[in-house]
């Protein structure tokens, strides 16, 4: 069930997974990015975006992901979105997301593809 | 310097400014292309101090865009507001060069340069180059806005696209949710995402008195203290709902702003969606309901025809013949013929207060209680007592029947009869007198108080006739709604003496018929018609 935003993290192999739970706003967005940048300053640069629990996006919240798609495409890293929830996958289509990023069905998947 | 160094050394510097201008251009951002052009010219003129500022307007602040040496920020004194090219050279302290250059936008950049590597003072050629590098800067800044103006735009393009997309979407996902609540939440949902809306709530009013409340993100209801510094609202009404749809602080990179012409538009559209969905969502109910009704009907219908008797007795030295038309597919009109063990013959019929399902059961109840009671050869008094009660309890309130039977002994065209409630039964005499069976009591099940019911005894002759019949066929009425009449009934009857007793009743629903012309039949038609040949 949707609630306020929330966000964890973790790290597997040299991988960094975010976990979204939530409306992925101004807030939401902002949040996922600080903490992108947390781990980029670490030199990480395989991110693994898993949205099974975040099913709604405003454009805001793209624009967040999008500063880190442009911040992981200097660094040479990738993005994966896994799980995503179809009306976030047409969002991400129609917003030409996936010209910069890839998706997965699972996040496993993500990993064996990264 | 001689002039073919200056046409090489020119050369030079013009093939570094068209391999750098894609470069500068396609900067992530603002501080990348500030850092970027100040290499550049850090690289040309032989020093490591280049800085590079921006001022938006007249007036504003100097911002930093780029600095190489953090002490150069004291001397921006030196760069003007000039609505030319304005360059200042100097022949000692920690700035030599300070050029301020008016952009088309009436904002400023200013470049703060140090001294050379080789502590040089800078030449009149390094002067041309530093021009030089000025128009680059120009254009390339020109051409870094404008690129970013058309990703914001093709941001915004794909945005809209989304919006139409998902309102479309969202109109088909709503169409096919059967319950109010899904569609409200879905509804909710896409109109707070779509308008970059920070909250959402709906509120749904039923006489001005608020019965629920959604919010999407859900469970995060508006605390009294939670100022909302945008507000866009809308609402619409179905039946005795009104469901208020009210979006909360449009979200922007740079804070929160008010919501648009767009945004109340969509808004506007989803309210419309929700709307046409629960009409169709009531339709579909209501179609179901009655397909469902439909069937009961049907089903019931069937049960009635089968308590309708197939065809008629052969009853030596008698003719008979039956009709029942209802006027729905359930009526509440019966009549029946029972051959008993003894050999006489039960003629009955029946009219239920009301139609359809309700009638129909009332009907089968009579139905088993005549079947299960004809045969214990109990006085007809005391077997209406005993199916009055049965019918009392079977019945709502408002139901009962009237009915008439006569048990005949065909023999002796004796009749053991019983009335109760129903219109009064005709037979008429050899005389071509009529006679009119009203004795009995009240109709079965208004009164579950032992009522006594009174019989009569007759007898039928040779050539005398009886009608049993229902209201429907006094009470048919025209377009003008004047009824058929009992009279006109009884003139029938006592006039047309047909020698068949199928002719009577098919002549009877013909006059019944003329009389009514177009109108729908209002109430069934049910007539049992007997002669005595022998």
């Amino acid at each position: 069930m949707v609630t306020e935003f929330s966000l964890s993290s973790e790290i597997k192999n040299d991988c960094v997974i975010l976990k979204p739970v939530g409306y992925i706003n101004n807030n939401g967005g902002e949040k996922i990015f600080k903490e992108y940048l947390s781990f980029a300053k670490k030199g990480m640069n395989k991110v693994i975006i898993d949205l099974s629990n975040s099913k709604v996006i405003n454009s805001i919240g793209i624009s967040f992901l999008i500063e880190i798609i442009d911040k992981l495409n200097d660094e040479k890293g990738k993005l994966f979105f896994a799980n995503t929830d179809p009306s976030i996958e047409k969002t991400f289509s129609i917003m030409g997301i996936y010209q910069f990023a890839q998706k997965a069905a699972t996040v496993e998947e993500a990993f064996k593809k990264i | 310097m001689d002039v073919q160094n200056i046409i090489d050394r020119l050369g030079l510097q013009v093939r570094d400014l068209q391999e750098n201008f894609n470069s500068l251009v396609n900067s992530k951002s603002l501080g990348i292309f500030g850092k970027q052009f100040c290499r550049i010219l850090s690289g040309t003129l032989l020093t490591t101090n280049v800085n590079l500022l921006l001022k938006n307007k007249k007036g504003g602040e100097w911002e930093e865009i780029y600095i190489s040496n953090p002490d150069c920020t004291n001397c921006k004194k030196h760069l003007s507001e000039n609505d030319f090219l304005d360059m200042k050279f100097f022949n000692e302290g920690k700035i030599r060069i300070a050029v301020t250059v008016p952009l088309v936008n009436e904002s400023f950049f200013g470049i703060l340069i140090g001294k050379r590597l080789d502590n040089e003072p800078y030449s009149e050629f390094d002067k041309i180059v530093i021009q030089m590098f000025i128009l680059l800067l120009d254009h390339t800044y020109q051409s870094f806005i404008n690129q970013k103006r058309e990703k914001d735009l093709n941001f915004q393009l794909n945005h809209r696209i989304l919006q139409l997309n998902s309102l479309i979407d969202t109109g088909i996902e709503v169409s096919k949710l059967q319950k109010s609540s899904s569609l409200l939440d879905l509804t909710l949902e896409r109109a707070t995402a779509l308008t970059n809306a920070s909250k959402g709530r709906l509120r749904i009013f039923e006489n001005e008195k608020i019965i629920s409340k959604i919010y999407f993100p859900k469970n995060t209801p508006l605390r009294n203290e939670e100022i909302k510094k945008s507000k866009l609202k809308t609402d619409v009404t179905f039946m005795q709902y009104r469901y208020e749809i009210t979006l909360y602080d449009k979200e922007s990179r740079s804070g929160i702003i008010d919501f648009d012409i767009t945004d109340e538009v969509l808004l506007n559209a989803f309210a419309r969606q929700v709307y046409t969905a629960m009409e169709n969502e009531f339709l579909h109910e209501e179609a179901l309901e009655k397909e469902s009704l439909q069937k009961e009907l049907s089903v019931a219908g069937d049960i009635q025809k089968k308590l309708l008797p197939e065809k008629m007795p052969e009853i030596k030295g008698y003719d008979i013949a039956g009709i029942n038309i209802p006027s729905k597919e359930v009526g509440g009109d019966y009549y029946q013929t029972m051959e008993l063990n003894d050999g006489r013959i039960a003629l009955i019929i029946g009219d239920v207060a009301g139609k359809g399902v309700p009638a129909a059961l009332l009907v089968s109840t009579l139905d088993a209680c005549l079947e299960a009671y004809l045969d214990v050869k109990l006085p007809l008094p005391e077997m209406a007592v005993k199916i009055n009660t049965i019918i009392y309890r079977a019945s709502p309130l408002d139901k009962y029947i009237t009915f008439f039977i006569a048990i005949l002994e065909p023999k002796t065209g004796e009749l053991d009869i019983i009335n109760a409630g129903h219109n009064p039964i005709f037979l008429l005499r050899k005389n071509n007198k009529l006679e009119k069976i009203n004795a009995g009591g009240v109709a079965l099940g208004m009164f579950d108080m032992g009522l006594p019911f009174e019989g009569q005894k007759l007898k039928i002759m040779k050539g005398e006739r009886l009608l049993l019949y229902t209201d429907g066929i006094p009470e048919a009425m025209n377009i003008n709604e004047e009824e058929y009449t009992d009279q006109r009934l009884e003139k029938y009857f006592m006039k047309k003496k047909p020698a068949k007793a199928l002719t009577f009743i098919n002549n009877i629903v013909k006059d019944v018929r003329k009389h009514s012309g177009d109108t729908p039949q209002s109430d069934d038609i049910t007539a049992l018609y007997l002669i005595r040949k022998l």
